[in-house]
């Protein structure tokens, strides 16, 4: 259970970037799961698998939803904000073992399409293979790969501007 | 196949990832190594994947799984009797707490050696307050004990090599310099009292310079370390240091 949740948690809290939302829509795929199990097919993959795409599905509602009320709001308070403070140069590498890595990560995968985003978190932060990517994200393996691709380019380039790049 | 920019911006993950033939994989890299803004995208990127790869997964809020569980299987009953005193246990397993225990336990340790307690292996008799405070008092007494010792000890050595550098040289003015410069007759009659006045008298404590001992006969070399020694002798009376009496 304990595994379990951190792997939904994790992939909650690294699309949305907001603990107490990530919380809720965690809550909410245990709830869709425990109602659902019972129509559970070994044909939907593993159940971490399964477990990954019910919480993407969700994720991906969510967005939705937020964008249909992004648009009665202004687009400065909705659209990310990412901190362009000048900081120096220091390699990703270095940075891996600080915690400010991963607080730029966060920042960093904000400013990606939700298509981008959640292939770079998948493949890269949750590890899955690229099999059980077009499972989840119920997409050839031309486009899983594409988008994987083009999602590190970006997040890369984004990063840089930030000033986190490459010593 | 003819690698330009955008087929090396289309196969860097798989380049990455070591899914190219050898023979795209070659044509990838010359194509790298001849364009800057490829080899630093391609730099960028596998810098980013092999920090993505360190990246401690978020922690989980201590709370989600019992509000998981509360969510699916309904509300948990209250504990009763003995177990409701013990709904933080499944926390013990949380990092965190780990952590805590750890730095409380380490300071312990350091507050429980520095009070003076044993060294070996620790006995009931260890553990009791008045063997405690005892063993503290103890130990603030040999503190401050090694502390008077040790500026004591810093005294007289200063007030030794005080004595004994040597003293130095003055000053001589421009005309006295001319005058030693020019050939002058030597004084037949005070040189040797003026000179060396100290050597002949023991009871004097200047201390020779070390010109002196150079230039002295073994016979005063003699005479001048008894001086020094009681010079040394008569520092250690102006400063006695009684450690046994501090220790007590």
């Amino acid at each position: 259970m304990q595994r379990h949740t951190r792997r939904v948690y994790g992939l909650c809290y690294r699309f949305t970037g907001n603990a107490a939302e990530s919380e809720d829509l965690s809550q909410e795929v245990f709830l869709r799961i425990y109602r659902t199990l019972a129509s559970y097919q070994p044909s939907y993959g593993a159940f971490p698998t399964w477990l990954t795409s019910v919480t993407r599905n969700i994720l991906v509602d969510n967005y939705r939803r937020k964008r249909r009320e992004r648009l009665t709001d202004s687009i400065e308070e909705t659209l990310p904000q990412v901190e362009k403070r000048p900081s120096p140069e220091r390699s990703p590498d270095r940075l891996a073992l600080d915690a400010e890595l991963s607080e730029q990560l966060q920042q960093g995968l904000a400013q990606l399409s939700p298509e981008l985003r959640e292939a770079v978190i998948l493949r890269d932060l949750q590890g899955h293979e690229y099999a059980e990517m077009q499972l989840i994200l119920q997409s050839p393996a031309g486009t899983v790969k594409s988008r994987i691709n083009r999602g590190r380019i970006e997040l890369a380039r984004v990063l840089k501007e930030m000033g986190v790049g490459p010593a | 196949m003819n690698w330009n920019c955008t087929l090396v911006e289309g196969n860097l993950s798989d380049f990455l990832e070591g899914a190219l033939s050898a023979e795209e994989s070659a044509g990838f890299s010359a194509h790298s190594r001849s364009c800057p803004a490829c080899a630093e995208m391609v730099e960028q990127v596998s810098a980013l994947m092999g920090g993505m790869r360190r990246v401690q997964a978020p922690e989980v809020p201590p709370r989600l799984v019992k509000k998981i569980l509360d969510a699916t299987l309904g509300p948990q009953p209250a504990r009763q009797g003995w177990r409701r005193w013990f709904t933080w246990a499944p926390a013990i397993w949380e990092t965190r707490f780990a952590m805590g225990v750890g730095t409380v336990a380490a300071s312990f340790l350091i507050v429980f050696h520095a009070v003076g307690g044993p060294s070996g292996a620790p006995q009931k008799l260890d553990l009791s307050p008045v063997h405690i405070v005892h063993a503290a008092n103890r130990q603030a007494h040999l503190t401050f004990a090694r502390g008077a010792k040790f500026v004591s000890d810093l005294r007289v050595v200063y007030q030794i090599e005080s004595q004994l550098r040597p003293e130095p040289e003055m000053e001589v003015p421009a005309p006295a310099v001319e005058q030693l410069e020019r050939p002058t007759p030597k004084p037949e009659t005070e040189p040797e009292q003026e000179r060396k006045p100290d050597s002949k008298d023991p009871s004097s404590t200047t201390p020779p310079s070390t010109r002196d001992l150079e230039q002295s006969s073994p016979r005063e070399n003699q005479e001048q370390a008894g001086a020094a020694g009681r010079m040394v002798l008569a520092v250690l009376r102006i400063q006695p240091v009684n450690h046994a009496r501090s220790l007590s």
